[in-house]
Formats: structure tokens, sequence, C-alpha cells
């Protein structure tokens, strides 16, 4: 043991490196460097790396967040955190890549464009990852007030219902004082929480009881109600938000996650009926739904309107090719309009495979692919129902909402507006999703480094006792 | 071809090739992660944690490897003996049926409670779920990874 080593341990530091995280940082960092010597060197016109300020200050936040965790010793996964990084990574670069005046907003006096601002939220994004990450040791707080999460999550509801601003057609954003975002993005993450505390309590009687009907047999038909309740809330969204991706969001993270509660494919039978059901409705109903179908089917049919943006990705897509344009060679604007509307957001996935080609595309989806099989490996090891259950469903929260975009994107099902997580801009869907990574990180965790025998306990747990004590007090005085 | 042609066309194939190493690199390490998986395949089904215990037997915090079928008492021929002045012989059973866990009483004395609720016929349990026999408490829980 070395005197550095020594000194940590007699203050209660107990480091445990992380050598495969640091590994895969590098070469996420060599990758991330590689991409954006190519943007500059290309706008140059000779070699190059341009303003690097935003990569160099990104990449430093990274490695610190590592150390962070190597400080604390903290067990958990070692591959989840490089991925979010190569992510969040790329997302800078396309920032960097796209027409700075997308979006411009001043934050505390300054006004910043369009590749600052996603530097802002990425990093306020990581921040909130890495002290989910580290602090989050009990999931009490979370598996106690299930109901209380439940409510707030519809109080949130309503709120958008009442009070929201209409963004891009559907009623999404709400604004309190000078801050502005979009609930239905927290929303999810609240969603998969009282669903796993709701269905680790249930799951027994859940999937062992049954109606019968004659030879039919049904799932228990008290337990049916939460189903019908969120069939209705995502019909709700459809219709007064007109936030299609959402409400698919929402009902296919809830018909997974009850399969994977009670292993039976009755459930998911019977929610894609009523899925497609709800469906046929809405489509006969409100024209904005008929929109999407149609625009999906044939976007040729409309043009100059409702399909020109899928047109526009099918045309970008054809001059990608398979290696891309590279990197700053694409078309995303025509004189002043960006060629494609909404590419910083929804379809961003296609300025990524027009400059990155087939390869970039497959590579990204590849990425997401990482986090599903980290995710519901946490969830498989997981030391009991809840917490497996909260694993698997924060999992499913950000690989199915990149499929739904994903697909929408590539007209591979129909195109519904929701973020690309850890991609797309936009402050809240980047805070959430980092919150999710933070909290899935905290779920892997194997809880520190056993103490060597004869040193003092660990600062952060001897903090924690302190604090027990202390609120122990407070509700004692209380009551 | 100039040299900064080529020198940017490299760097643009660089960074793909560079995910693509990134995703190569966690790719092996989720295979070796796999195997050492499958090494571990005979592990047991799932654990009971002793919680409390009022006579100290077995001690609190004690670990207890579960198979598919487990028959609990305080006869020594039962799979999980449970040395409690309060626990029948035979007292019940603990099976793992395909998709969930069970306990069923085998007609103890003292009886068998899940969650607080006494145990009759059979009911199905979850991880995390508590059960009490005799005066000892204990929880149901995945076996360790490791």
């Amino acid at each position: 043991m070395t005197a550095a080593a020594r000194a940590l341990y007699a203050v209660g530091i107990r480091p445990h490196f992380r050598w495969r995280e640091l590994g895969l940082l590098v070469v996420v960092s060599a990758a991330l460097v590689a991409g954006w010597a190519s943007l500059s060197s290309f706008r140059a016109g000779e070699l190059a790396l341009g303003e690097a300020g935003l990569l160099v200050s990104y990449l430093a936040l990274a490695f610190a967040i590592h150390v962070a965790f190597v400080i604390t010793g903290r067990r958990m996964d070692q591959i989840l955190f490089p991925t979010a990084t190569m992510l969040a990574g790329i997302s800078l670069l396309l920032m960097q890549r796209l027409p700075q005046d997308l979006v411009e907003q001043s934050i505390a006096g300054r006004d910043l464009t369009l590749a600052p601002l996603q530097l802002v939220w990425i990093a306020s994004g990581f921040v909130i990852l890495a002290a989910l990450a580290i602090f989050v040791r009990s999931d009490g707080w979370l598996r106690r007030y299930k109901y209380t999460w439940a409510a707030a999550g519809i109080g949130l509801l309503l709120l958008v219902f009442l009070f929201g601003e209409v963004t891009g057609g559907a009623r999404l954003t709400l604004r309190i004082g000078p801050l502005a975002g979009q609930p239905s993005e927290l929303l999810k993450v609240i969603l998969v929480v009282f669903l796993a505390g709701y269905l680790a309590e249930n799951r027994a009687l859940l999937s062992a009881s049954s109606t019968r009907i004659g030879r039919l047999q049904l799932p228990p038909l008290p337990y049916m109600l939460p189903m019908l309740a969120m069939w209705g809330i995502a019909l709700a969204i459809v219709i007064v938000q007109r936030d299609l991706g959402a409400a698919l969001l929402y009902f296919l993270v809830f018909l997974a996650l009850l399969y994977v509660a009670t292993r039976r494919a009755s459930y998911v039978v019977l929610g894609l009926v009523m899925f497609v059901a709800g469906g046929a409705v809405l489509y006969g109903l409100f024209p904005h739904v008929q929109d999407r179908i149609n625009i999906w089917i044939d976007p040729f049919s409309d043009p100059q309107g409702a399909g020109y943006q899928i047109i526009r990705a099918m045309y970008a897509y054809g001059r990608g090719g398979i290696l891309g344009t590279g990197l700053g060679a694409g078309l995303p604007q025509v004189g002043n309009v960006p060629s494609i509307p909404a590419i910083h957001t929804d379809f961003v996935f296609a300025a990524l495979a027009e400059e990155m080609g087939m390869l970039g595309g497959l590579a990204l989806l590849g990425l997401y692919a990482l986090i599903a099989q980290r995710g519901f490996r946490i969830a498989a090891t997981a030391a009991d129902d809840f917490r497996a259950l909260l694993a698997t469903g924060l999992t499913l929260v950000v690989v199915i909402q990149a499929a739904i975009i994903c697909g929408g994107n590539l007209r591979v099902v129909p195109l519904t507006g929701i973020t690309l997580p850890l991609i797309s801009y936009g402050g809240s869907s980047i805070l959430v999703n980092g919150a999710v990574i933070g909290l899935l990180l905290a779920l892997s965790d194997r809880g520190v480094e056993p103490p060597p025998p004869g040193t003092r306990p660990n600062v952060v747990r001897r903090l924690g006792r302190r604090a027990r004590g202390l609120g122990g007090r407070v509700e004692e005085a209380l009551s | 071809m100039d040299v900064f042609t080529l020198s940017l066309w490299l760097l643009r194939i660089g960074f793909v090739v560079l995910i693509y190493v990134f995703l190569f690199m966690v790719a092996r390490a989720l295979w070796q992660d796999l195997r050492a998986g499958v090494s571990g395949a005979g592990r047991p089904l799932g654990r009971l944690v002793v919680i409390a215990a009022k006579e100290g037997r077995p001690a609190p915090g004690t670990s207890l490897p579960l198979d598919a079928i487990n028959s609990i008492g305080r006869d020594v021929n039962n799979s999980i003996v449970v040395d409690d002045s309060f626990v029948s012989a035979d007292h019940a059973m603990l099976t793992f049926r395909g998709r969930a866990w069970y306990i069923e009483d085998r007609g103890s004395t003292n009886g068998t409670y899940l969650n607080g609720q006494k145990v009759e016929g059979l009911l199905p349990l979850g991880y995390g779920d508590e059960l009490q026999i005799g005066q000892v408490r204990l929880r149901l829980e995945r076996s360790r990874p490791e």
C-alpha cells in the first residue's frame, strides 16, 4: 500500500479503481476528437481543431465524474457511463455541426446558441447522473412513496393539460416563471417508479390467479383496473395533448413491464388488442392521427405539406449512403431554411445518418443496444423484485423511446415527435435521461468495498448515519 | 488526391471506426461477463435470509441457499432445519414451480405467516417477501451473482 493510499484510508475514503471504464473513456475521447477534427478541418479547408473549448470541457467533465466514482469507491457498472459519454459526445458534435441559430436563449445574462446551450444541458445532466449514482444508496424513498409519485405524475399531467403551451402542434411545454420544461419527459420516469412499486407488490397475485369465463382464462379482473387506467391516460394524452409519441412510449413500457412482472402473454395480447382498438377509434376521430398514418404509408401524397419532413429525411439518407458525406459536408439547410424541420430534435437521427452514413446510424443503434444489455443485466442480478422491475423499466424507457423515434425517422413506424435520448437537443430530455442512467448505475452498485479490518468507517456512511439520527429526532419532535 | 483530402477522409472514417472499436471492446467485455455467468449457472435459485430469530438460532444475517423443493422444519431430515422451539418437526414447504415461488404449511402447530398473513393452502410469493416460521423471520431473496 502506498503512502497516498494509506492517507486516503485514514480519512475513511476507500477508492475502487475502474480500469475498464477508464479504458473505454479513452476510446470515447479518441473517437470524439477524431470527429471534432474531421468537422473543423472540413470547415477550415486545412487540418484544424477549430474552437475545441466545448469538446475539451465536455471530456474534462466526463473524466472528473470517473474520478469521483473511483474515489467514492462504489462498485457500479463500468460500461453504462462510457456509453452515455459517447452518446452525449456525438450529440455535442452534431449540435456544433448544425446551424447555430436554430436555438437562441440567454442563461445568466449570456446569449448562447445551439452547441454551447446543449453543452450546458449535457453538463447539468451529467452532474445529476453522477449525484444519483454516488449518493443514492437506498431505494426506500422510491419504493415507499409509490402512490405519492403516481399522484405527482398525474398532477403534472393535469398541469400540462390546463396550462401547457403548444410546441410543434403538441401541448408539451410548461412554463413556470423563467423556467420552461417538458414534463412528459419527467413523467415517464415517475410512471416507471410507480409501476415497479405496484407490480412488485402485486406480482404474485397478478401472475397466479385468474378469472374464468367459460374456457377462457382471463387475468383477475380487479387487477385489470390499473391497466384500463393506463390505457385511458394514454388516450387522454393523445386527445388533449396531441402527443402521440409520449402516449405510445408510456403504453409500450407499461405492457412490457406487466409482461416482465407476470410472464403472462395474455396481458400483452389483451393490451395490444386494446391498443389497436383505441388506435382505430382515434384514427377515425382525429385528423392529426390520420395525417401521421397517411404520410407514413405515402409521404409523397402531400410532398410540400405533411410529408415534407419525411421526404427530406429520405433524401438525406440517400445522400449519406453507407459511409456518409462526412461531418460538415451534408446539406442541413438550403439558403436559410433547414432542409429538415426539427433537425436538431426529432430528426437528429437523419442529420447523423446523412453525415456518418448507414455505418454511423448502425453504430448509434449499437450504443442503445449496449444500454439495453447493461440495464437488463442489472435487472437480472437485482436483489429483489422492486429493483429488478425498476431497472427494467428505466432501461425500457430509454430504449423504446430510441426505437420509436429512429423507426419514425426511417419510416419503419409512423412518425411521432419524441426526442432521441441523450442525442436530441433539449434541456428536459437530456436532464431526465441523465437521471435515468444515474439511477441505473446506483441500482447496479454491489455495495462499497468491505472495510479492511481496523480502519474507521466510511466518511459518507458516517455522515449518513448522523443525518438519519437527526431525521429521527425531527420526526419524534413533530409527532 | 492531395494530402488534405486524404487526411480528412481518414479522420472521417476514423471517427466511425473508433465508435466501432468502442462497441467491439464492450462486446468483448460482455462476452467475458457472460462466460463468467455461465460458469456460475449451478448457483442456487434463491436464498432465505434470516432477519430475526428470538432464540438466536439460526443467527440473524445467515443466508440459506434454496433448491427447487425445500422442506422447512425442526427435524434434521428437512433440507432447511430451523432449530426454534416454536417450529414443528415438519413445518412448511417452499417450492419453485416454473415461474414463481410457493409456500405451503404442512400442518404445523403454530402456523406459517407470509408478510404477516397466515398461510392456508398454497400461496405464491416473490423476492423480498417475508416469512415467519415459529419465532424466526426470514426474507426470500435472489442469490448473489458471485
